[in-house]
């Protein structure tokens, strides 16, 4: 399946130990995984003096500039600021919201009134929720498919929820057991890495589905 | 036996309020926190003075109101000030702060991005950048943990 593979092997990055207990094996993993990883780490860095530059020209261009940029370090700060839980109960804070003073103010970060991410976090856990542009009726619908997918298959992928929050399209939660078994870092690089694919993948599928149209169509009206 | 075995009315009893350890808010009287002046911001806005703007509309925050109205206010005049820096100019407004002014700041950037309009997500990204470069992640913390929100 050609879709979501980059998302998927970052996915793989996560894990410390060998890929046998995890599920998604099938994926060879010696594919060049290290050149991924330090480009993003230098994007991250040189993020800082690009979001400039890309504010300044990105400002008005809808479909190009759509600058991971600027929000990604704004979006990596926050989650690394909220991953950095202690075990304190098997609850949840977050869903359950029994005790005022575990609970840390949510925040959204957005870029503009249809894109944004709210991230809520407790004493043990944090809730990312991103709502994915989504320009047009088609790109609804793939993006749709797309979070269905991969909410059906949570609980292969552990950190996320099988319905996102109200008001947005998929939600990550996050909890103190995840990041005793997984890196913290790299927890929030596979976040923000996600959310720049996203709008990738997404815009991929429109293309793939508007060629396969063109040639279907094509096909069938040589018959006449 | 006790006399308590009769009556079961205990059972509808809610311990956890009477727990002694119980976090309960602090709720200071807020009454007399009107926010930033707006006359005052307004003025300075228009004269083109932006450093003094910045200063003014961060005095006097709405932290304790239980006034919505306060607080929307004071977020709508702060969004204005910072729209109204030139690009290059953010970094200087940052740096006239002090260690609270910019707590306060990030802040009044993040209730800046519940309501997103047109271009404020822009002129908060940048804000949110330098603020962050000046607070540090301590800040943001500072931010995430607060109990009063602006």
């Amino acid at each position: 399946v050609k879709r979501g593979r980059g998302i998927w092997r970052s996915v793989w990055e996560i894990f410390p130990l060998s890929s046998s207990n995890f599920a998604f094996s099938s994926l060879s993993p010696s594919d060049s995984d290290s050149a991924p990883v330090p480009q993003r780490r230098a994007c991250h860095a040189a993020g800082r003096s690009l979001s400039g530059e890309l504010l300044l020209s990105g400002g008005g261009a809808p479909q190009q500039a759509r600058g991971g940029g600027p929000v990604s370090p704004c979006v990596s700060v926050c989650v690394r600021d909220s991953v950095c839980f202690r075990v304190f109960d098997h609850v949840n804070a977050i869903p359950f919201r029994s005790s005022k003073e575990l609970l840390l103010q949510p925040v959204i970060i957005s870029r503009n009134d249809k894109e944004k991410v709210l991230i809520e976090g407790s004493i043990n856990s944090v809730r990312v929720s991103i709502a994915v542009k989504q320009a047009d009726e088609i790109e609804k619908i793939l993006c749709h498919k797309f979070m269905r997918f991969m909410m059906m298959r949570a609980e292969n992928f552990f950190i996320l929820r099988r319905k996102p929050v109200e008001g947005y399209d998929i939600s990550f939660l996050i909890t103190n057991f995840h990041t005793e078994q997984m890196y913290k870092h790299k927890l929030v690089d596979f976040v923000i890495h996600f959310m720049e694919e996203i709008d990738k993948e997404i815009s991929e599928m429109k293309l793939s589905v508007n060629a396969r149209a063109r040639i279907v169509a094509e096909e069938f009206l040589k018959n006449f | 036996m006790s006399k308590n075995t009769v009556s079961n009315r205990f059972r509808t009893v809610d311990v956890d309020e009477y727990d002694e350890n119980k976090f309960v808010d602090e709720e200071d009287g807020g009454e007399n926190q009107l926010g930033p002046d707006e006359a005052e911001v307004d003025s300075l806005i228009r004269q083109g003075n932006l450093m003094e703007a910045l200063q003014a509309v961060l005095k006097n925050p709405p932290i304790n109101t239980k006034n919505q109205n306060v607080k929307d206010c004071a977020e709508g005049l702060v969004l204005k000030v910072l729209s109204a820096f030139k690009s290059s100019d953010v970094e200087k407004g940052v740096q006239s702060l002090d260690k609270n002014g910019v707590d306060l700041l990030m802040k009044y950037i993040y209730k800046g991005f519940e309501t997103p309009s047109d271009n404020s997500s822009a002129v908060l990204l940048q804000w949110h950048e330098k603020a962050l470069s000046a607070g540090g992640v301590g800040c943001i913390v500072r931010v995430l943990t607060a109990r009063k929100t602006v």
